[in-house]
């Protein structure tokens, strides 16, 4: 049985989706075996990000409703035969989701994949409670600000309300992204620490994501910039997916990184 | 025909005089408000005036049946006195509205003790009723709580506490707080709200790390249990 992640942020826009394509990459790239799932029905992105735009032939909604299957439904991944995806319906409303057909789609997906990642929807309605209904483990992402960090707070609160886990009176496991981290912002006190919000959330650290233009870039062409080795946030998604894959690898402080020899010669010379 | 059967409790008493009657009532006004007062004996215009000023309900020289508690001897001696007029001198009326004087006393006494020991078991009732938890309190969460909380772990922005009793918070409060209790002991960030006893507790009082707020007689007192400063000099 694979174990069954949710990506979850409570406010749009932090890079829930772009972290999903990532971490789903990172994973495939260690040789797992992952799926990807879209479940942010009528506003389908991860496809884009992905690199995987146009192939969709059948989506998340019609194997629910048994019109396809899983197999005809799944799209490889030109990157990694490891990385499968299920893509999310464009013209259907998140109405359509009920409790047994969730089920019953992360059942099938668990019993051919180790890693089922569920892309979330923003929000904390309907369809953002059927992502994290069946879920072994929630990933939340926020920015270091404070609006983030409520609606995360507000997502944990209904994750440890409603999943079906805590239900059958077992945990479910919660790790945080903290993504676009400004080094000079946090020296400045600008931006809030990872700390602050570690001591506000109350949850496990999975990493810290730089800010990184190349995000946006890697997203519109549809290469994860977990595959740019030069980059700084790809480099941070490597070690997010190594940690998932149950590596040792430990937390690197992004907030002060000019700590190293380059600083110490220049503050010899002050 | 409507009935309506029910129990009032009585306040017997004989005038000596009228000022300190007066400040009997105005000490005990509390105690009284509620009592029908019987005046046995003579009673002037002036503390007529002064009872109804009061909003105090009274019978003056009125025939009441025995209560359950209404047969003490010095009582019945006052009543014969009052209804036959069989004094045998002026010695034996003042002895006996003495021995009156001092049984009011004791009914005062006992009322005391009464209201005591009736605030004390709802202090009890309170201890009873304590809540503790020890979840962290999220974003979107209102939380309403009947008697005394005890929370061990942090309230977050967003959040909502009401409890009717007393409050213990031992990790920083960045939420809502109403607190009808009397008191509180918080750690608040400067986000937070809190409203005692429907009054407004202004964030720039609680700067220290931890407060006791508390209610005596109508004010409210800010105490810093730890002061952010020690100066080991």
């Amino acid at each position: 049985m694979g174990i069954v992640i949710a990506v979850i942020s409570g406010k749009g826009g932090v890079g829930k989706t772009t972290a999903t394509a990532n971490i789903g990459l990172g994973i495939a790239l260690n040789q797992k075996k992952c799926v990807v799932v879209d479940f942010d029905i009528g506003q389908r992105n991860l496809d884009m990000i992905l690199g995987l735009e146009n192939r969709v032939v059948y989506d998340l909604v019609q194997v629910m409703d048994g019109e396809a299957s899983i197999k005809q439904a799944i799209i490889k991944s030109k990157v990694s035969d490891n990385l499968h995806f299920l893509a999310a319906s464009q013209t259907k409303d998140k109405s359509v989701l009920s409790s047994e057909k969730v089920k019953a789609l992360v059942e099938g997906l668990q019993e051919e994949y180790e890693y089922v990642i569920l892309d979330s929807p923003a929000g904390i309605e309907s369809g953002f409670e059927h992502t994290i209904e069946f879920a072994d483990t929630a990933i939340v992402v926020v920015n270091p600000e404070v609006s983030s960090i409520r609606d995360a707070d507000r997502a944990i609160g209904i994750l440890d309300a409603k999943s079906q886990k805590v239900k059958d009176g077992e945990e479910v496991r919660k790790f945080l992204i903290v993504n676009r981290i400004s080094a000079e912002m946090v020296q400045k006190g600008e931006m809030l620490n990872s700390e602050d919000i570690l001591d506000i959330l109350n949850i496990k650290l999975l990493g810290k994501v730089p800010e990184d233009k190349g995000v946006i870039d890697a997203s519109n062409q549809g290469k994860p910039i977990i595959l740019d080795k030069k980059s700084m946030a790809g480099e941070a998604y490597a070690r997010i997916a190594g940690r998932i894959c149950g590596q040792d690898i430990a937390i690197k402080d992004i907030e002060h990184p000019h700590t190293g020899v380059f600083k110490k010669l220049t503050g010899m010379f002050k | 025909m409507k009935n309506r059967q029910y129990s009032v409790k009585i306040f017997e008493t004989t005038i000596e005089e009228d000022e300190k009657f007066k400040a009997f009532f105005d000490t005990n006004y509390i105690l009284f408000k509620e009592h029908l007062i019987l005046i046995n004996g003579d009673m002037s215009s002036d503390i007529e005036a002064y009872l109804k000023e009061k909003k105090f309900k009274y019978l003056h020289n009125a025939i009441l049946p025995e209560g359950r508690s209404r047969h003490t001897p010095a009582r019945k001696s006052i009543k014969k006195n009052v209804t036959g007029y069989e004094y045998t001198s002026l010695q034996d009326e003042v002895n006996a509205l003495e021995v009156e004087n001092g049984v009011n006393e004791q009914i005062a006494q006992a009322e005391i003790q009464k209201l005591k020991s009736a605030m004390k078991t709802l202090s009890n009732k309170m201890e009873n009723n304590l809540t503790v938890l020890d979840s962290i309190i999220r974003s979107g969460r209102e939380l309403k709580i009947e008697g005394d909380l005890l929370l061990l772990n942090r309230v977050n922005s967003g959040a909502m506490i009401h409890t009717t009793g007393n409050l213990i918070i031992t990790q920083v409060v960045e939420g809502a707080l109403r607190c009808d209790g009397n008191f509180m002991m918080i750690t608040v960030s400067p986000k937070a709200n809190i409203i005692f006893n429907g009054v407004i507790v202004d964030n720039d009082l609680l700067e220290n790390k931890l407060n006791r707020i508390e209610l005596k007689e109508r004010e409210i007192f800010i105490t810093p249990v730890i002061k952010k400063e020690i100066n080991w000099a």
